[in-house]
């Protein structure tokens, strides 16, 4: 018997029962047992020993299966509600269109009409309500490139650095001094920026607009671009993203381009509307009601 | 020649019925199945050594089954049920082991 609990579980594979009962066996100590009932219990035992396998065999096998079902499901819910919201999203446009033709022709009817109608047009503007296109600055972030010397084998158990993906904060920078060197109207991966859109982290997608956008993030400005750049690479926040993303391997990349084409931004839900004078209509009507 | 066709004639059983198991006692039927394949391999030894007992088998047998599942069972109260099955897989594993190899100094004699 080996010293240790390691030996004695190597050294002693079979139980010692077995030595035990033939030991007795063979010194006449025991009766003889009938040989018949022993079997039949073996056998039964064996029968049970199958039929344990068999059930845990199956139990697992479905387990398996019943996940990938799940799975294969909850993908396809996914499809479906995706394409609905896209279908929904795609009504939306042509109603609004048609909500703006028809308000259009009632406005120009009039005189008091045309000036609501061109002052309506200036707030939608610079609501970003309106699809705007134009010269200006295109700026990439892109996470950093998985590096080479990473073990491909662990792969996904690996941790990646959340410094080498671009956060919620980076592209909170490059909008705030975008905005700050003069840009007109920003998007990110197609995501009119308006008055109220937030730029979020969730989990490992940044939401803009609480749509998720993902890597790598196109950030469109429209501007003059000779003035935008100048003033965004001036700017000291820009330097030390610069800096940050040199260290980690963070792309980077601006460039001006003679013509960039912004969507419209989901429009705010109207909270307060108020009746135009006939004296002032122009005047900003609104009345913000607190909690609305 | 009897206990293997037991053996497939449960694996028929219950593969042809289809038996369902209680939820609460599924997490414990991976763990007696090892034990069960314990108890299987050293009464196989056993006989090839020439001191088989059925009444030592079928005892090993129930007791290993039912303790192995008791101490999961124990360790998932305690909160250490994942370790205390390793821990059991762990030995069973070695002496399955041991038993295979001496089956097969047995059978080939090498």
């Amino acid at each position: 018997m080996g010293a240790s609990l390691l030996d004695a579980v190597l050294a002693e594979t079979l139980d010692p029962a077995y030595a035990q009962a033939a030991a007795s066996r063979s010194s006449g100590g025991g009766p003889p047992r009938p040989r018949r009932w022993g079997r039949v219990v073996v056998a039964l035992t064996m029968a049970v020993a199958g039929l344990l396998v068999a059930v845990t065999y199956d139990q697992a096998a479905a387990s398996v299966q019943g996940r990938d079902e799940v799975r294969a499901a909850l993908v396809d819910d996914i499809r479906t509600d995706s394409s609905v919201t896209d279908d929904l999203a795609a009504q939306l446009e042509s109603l609004r269109s048609d909500v703006t033709r028809t308000r259009d022709d009632l406005l120009a009817a009039s005189a008091v009409g045309q000036r609501a109608r061109d002052a309506l047009a200036r707030a939608e503007e610079s609501a970003g309500a309106v699809p705007v296109s134009g010269p200006g600055l295109l700026v990439t972030l892109a996470n950093a490139d998985p590096s080479a010397d990473e073990d491909p084998v662990g792969g996904g158990t690996a941790e990646e650095d959340p410094r080498e993906q671009v956060q919620d904060g980076d592209l909170q920078l490059v909008v705030n001094a975008l905005w700050a060197a003069g840009a007109e109207a920003i998007s990110i991966n197609g995501q009119r920026l308006g008055p109220t859109t937030a730029i979020r982290f969730a989990g490992e997608a940044v939401l803009v607009d609480f749509r998720p956008v993902t890597n790598p993030y196109e950030i469109s400005a429209i501007g003059d671009p000779d003035s935008l750049s100048a003033e965004f690479l001036a700017s000291p926040e820009v330097g030390a993203l610069a800096v940050i993303s040199q260290t980690f391997g963070l792309r980077f990349e601006y460039a001006e381009e003679e013509r960039l084409s912004l969507p419209a931004a989901s429009v705010p839900e109207l909270r307060s509307a108020v009746p135009a004078g006939p004296d002032d209509p122009a005047a900003p009507t609104t009345d913000p009601t607190p909690g609305g | 020649m009897i206990p293997i066709l037991g053996l497939a004639a449960g694996v028929l059983l219950g593969l042809f019925f289809d038996p369902t198991v209680p939820v609460w006692l599924q997490p414990y039927l991976p763990i007696a199945v090892v034990a069960a394949l314990d108890a299987v391999f050293g009464g196989f030894r056993a006989r090839l050594d020439g001191i088989f007992d059925a009444k030592v088998f079928v005892i090993s047998f129930v007791s290993n089954v039912v303790v192995a599942a008791l101490i999961v069972f124990l360790g998932d109260q305690l909160g250490v049920g994942a370790q205390l099955s390793t821990a059991v897989v762990v030995v069973l594993g070695i002496r399955i082991f041991g038993n295979a190899a001496a089956i097969r100094r047995h059978v080939f004699r090498a």
